[in-house]
């Protein structure tokens, strides 16, 4: 069953420089052309949220995350398509808001939940726990005015969670609040969680959506990009801004004058062209000093089968520190499995540094039964001929259920692989696709 | 658009806005709600002074046949006249207050409006326990105090009707704030209060019968001072703007509320 149904909504705005402020100018104003000073936060937006499962909102400032979650909340109206929500709903857009300066912690907590749709009785019976979820136990008959930031901002989150909701909302504001406050936080969304609470997120931190949402939608000014599974959509996303960064930061560069650029050649993609440039990469482990499992990025996944080693290994066996390009090259992966699981699916997919999405495979998509797996095992891909061009790629590797729906172990674009020339062959791209000319007619 | 059920349901809100408003108006103040009292005690002495000694006006007998007090035959539409302008006045700000919460969270924005009401309806009963005493000291106490009750009903919902639509229109243009607290002035006197009706022209009674509040001054009057029951058309007067002014105040604002919250 679905908590909340989002079907076909689009949402319009005037923008606030065409509305008439007084009497007067709604009176004299000549040009009353409407259309003009319109634009639309919302587009044709679609998704389902089933209960209990935590769905985020991502997307760059501006791309109408927040006024989506205003529609939800019912605080805006769509202006095509409708919104369905069932279930008790608490919003949590601003941490504190209807805090009033002059009135007590105590007067102000009873305040706040009313306003979320609580009654008497029952802020009564969760009274104490607000207080003590947020340490101001001392200060709760005091004023709220005289309440440091960090108080009042942990009372108002303490109060919105507290309410019980079957459905919550959140704006963006787990980010306030110390390291140690976040973490409870996050504790108490994945006990609201357990729970069958519906959350819906606003954030910037990918980490979040990666972790801990189910789905996600993407928006780009107001029109979905993309909505699914939300590490999917997380990654898509980063790889989306990495990749305008890289255009920003060639056309700086050409802007700056090319001096220091080696590539002469201007058809030469701004992507394949990062491989030159290490000052990006400070968060990538580099092949070069043959990475285990406990130096690579971040991962996430249920955790049942993991990935303890990923090795990039030359035809007789040996580390290999730099890839050539058109020579063949194994991948070994090491896994092992607390439980018996399935058909796995171990994938690999390479990425240039700017994002774009080279190739992929995995062994589904291979056809290959991977059969049961209970304890420690291993993969090995192997391409015969490497096709990628000198340059630097991430890869990324996967272990996921029989149908890629599940995902128990996930490193993202976490080695680096460096290939170099092998040959005098000159090819510019990112592959070597091969092949022969042929010349006919000519004289 | 909210229904009153929508609205009831969020009645423990309700409560507490109104709460909120009452405890934070005199925080910090020394004589606290005294000033709740202190202020329409002024306003009635200043009116006593200058129209009932310097102008001499001349006040009815009362109701027990030998009471004849200026200063009682105008705190009972006095106190009328303080609810409507009181609630007016509260609820002219109370939906530009409200907008910061509303546009965080969503509860049904008639909620702020019906708290303004709330405590406006307070200090009316406030003045109106204070004018019994007042009556039942001077030996003017009858059963027709009772028919007050129906009256300042009447009059809370014609207020709020009202109120809803300046409030709202307050928020979309701030021409409406000025243009009340004028339009205020011109009705306090447009309405007898200060005055008996008797003593202006006949063609300009008519005028004022026009007016609702003129009913309720009316009705107060017979209640507390007069002892009468108020006449068929002062009860259709009132019953009928209450209805009108209630009913097409909550359209207008329900509709458009969630309008006016977005351009918030």
């Amino acid at each position: 069953m679905s908590a909340i149904v989002v079907d076909d909504v689009s949402k319009k705005f005037r923008l606030q420089t065409d509305r008439a402020h007084s009497v007067k100018e709604l009176v004299t104003r000549r040009d009353r052309s409407a259309g003009t000073d319109q634009f639309w936060a919302l587009r044709h937006v679609s998704f389902e949220i089933p209960e209990g499962s935590m769905y985020a909102l991502v997307g760059h400032n501006g791309c109408g995350k927040s006024t989506l979650l205003r529609c939800i909340a019912g605080i805006y109206q769509p202006t095509e398509g409708s919104i369905t929500a069932n279930g008790r709903m608490s919003t949590l857009l601003e941490l504190g808001a209807g805090f009033h300066p002059d009135l007590t912690g105590r007067e102000n907590v009873y305040m706040n939940a009313t306003i979320l749709g609580m009654g008497r009785k029952q802020i009564d019976r969760v009274f104490d726990d607000i207080v003590e979820f947020a340490g101001v136990s001392e200060f709760i008959d005091s004023p709220v005015k005289i309440y440091s930031s960090g108080m009042y901002v942990r009372l108002g989150f303490s109060v919105a969670v507290h309410v019980d909701p079957e459905i919550l909302i959140i704006d963006e504001v787990i980010a306030v609040g110390d390291e140690q406050f976040q973490r409870r936080c996050f504790d108490h969304l994945y006990d609201l969680r357990k729970r069958g609470t519906t959350v819906v997120v606003v954030t910037h931190g990918m980490d979040t959506v990666q972790t801990m949402c189910d789905n996600a939608i993407w928006l780009d000014h107001g029109v979905p990009q993309l909505e699914g599974p939300a590490p999917k959509v997380a990654q898509q996303y980063l790889m989306a801004v990495n990749r305008a960064e890289a255009e920003g930061d060639s056309s700086r560069q050409l802007a700056g004058g090319d001096e220091d650029d080696d590539h002469d050649d201007s058809e030469v993609p701004a992507d394949n062209g990062g491989g030159d440039e290490p000052a990006s990469t400070g968060d990538y482990r580099d092949r070069a000093g043959a990475p285990s499992i406990t130096d690579a990025g971040t991962h996430w996944g249920s955790g049942e089968v993991r990935i303890t080693a990923v090795d990039v290994l030359a035809p007789d066996g040996s580390e290999l520190v730099n890839i050539n390009s058109g020579s063949q090259v194994r991948i070994r992966i090491a896994l092992e499995s607390s439980v018996a699981v399935e058909n796995p699916t171990v994938g690999i997919a390479l990425h240039t540094e700017g994002g774009v999405h080279v190739t992929g495979t995995n062994t589904r998509l291979s056809n290959l039964e991977t059969g049961v797996v209970d304890g420690a095992a291993a993969v090995e891909f192997t391409s015969d001929r490497f096709p990628l061009l000198p340059g630097s790629y991430m890869m990324s590797v996967a272990i996921e259920d029989a149908f890629s729906q599940h995902t128990y172990d996930r490193y993202d674009m976490a080695w680096r692989l460096n290939v170099r020339q092998s040959s005098d062959k000159v090819i510019h791209g990112l592959v070597d696709v091969g092949g022969e000319w042929e010349l006919s007619g000519f004289r | 658009m909210s229904t009153p059920i929508q609205v009831w349901n969020y009645r423990t809100l309700i409560g507490n806005l109104a709460q909120r408003d009452l405890k934070s108006r005199y925080k910090k103040s020394v004589l606290g709600w005294l000033w709740s009292l202190i202020n329409p005690a002024v306003t009635l002495a200043i009116y006593t002074v200058v129209f009932g000694v310097f102008l001499r006006a001349e006040p009815p007998v009362a109701g027990n046949g030998t009471t004849s007090s200026f200063a009682l035959f105008l705190f009972c539409a006095l106190v009328a006249w303080n609810f409507f302008s009181g609630t007016i006045n509260t609820l002219i700000g109370n939906f530009q207050a409200a907008g910061g919460l509303l546009t965080r969270t969503y509860f049904p924005p008639e909620c702020p409006m019906i708290a303004g009401l709330m405590t406006t309806g307070l200090q009316a009963l406030l003045e109106t326990a204070i004018l019994l005493v007042f009556m039942v000291i001077v030996g003017n106490a009858s059963w027709t105090f009772l028919i007050s009750l129906p009256v300042l009903v009447l009059l809370a919902l014609f207020s709020y009707g009202l109120g809803l639509i300046v409030g709202l229109g307050n928020v979309r243009f701030r021409d409406v704030g000025y243009l009340v607290g004028i339009a205020l002035q011109v009705v306090f006197y447009a309405t007898p209060i200060v005055y008996p009706i008797t003593i202006v022209p006949e063609g300009w009674q008519a005028l004022l019968r026009v007016n609702p509040l003129t009913h309720f001054a009316d009705g107060m009057r017979d209640a507390f001072y007069l002892h009468t029951m108020p006449t068929a058309v002062n009860w259709l007067m009132m019953g009928g703007s209450a209805v009108i002014s209630l009913v097409v105040g909550w359209w207008v604002f329900s509709v458009n509320a969630p309008k006016v919250i977005e351009e918030l």
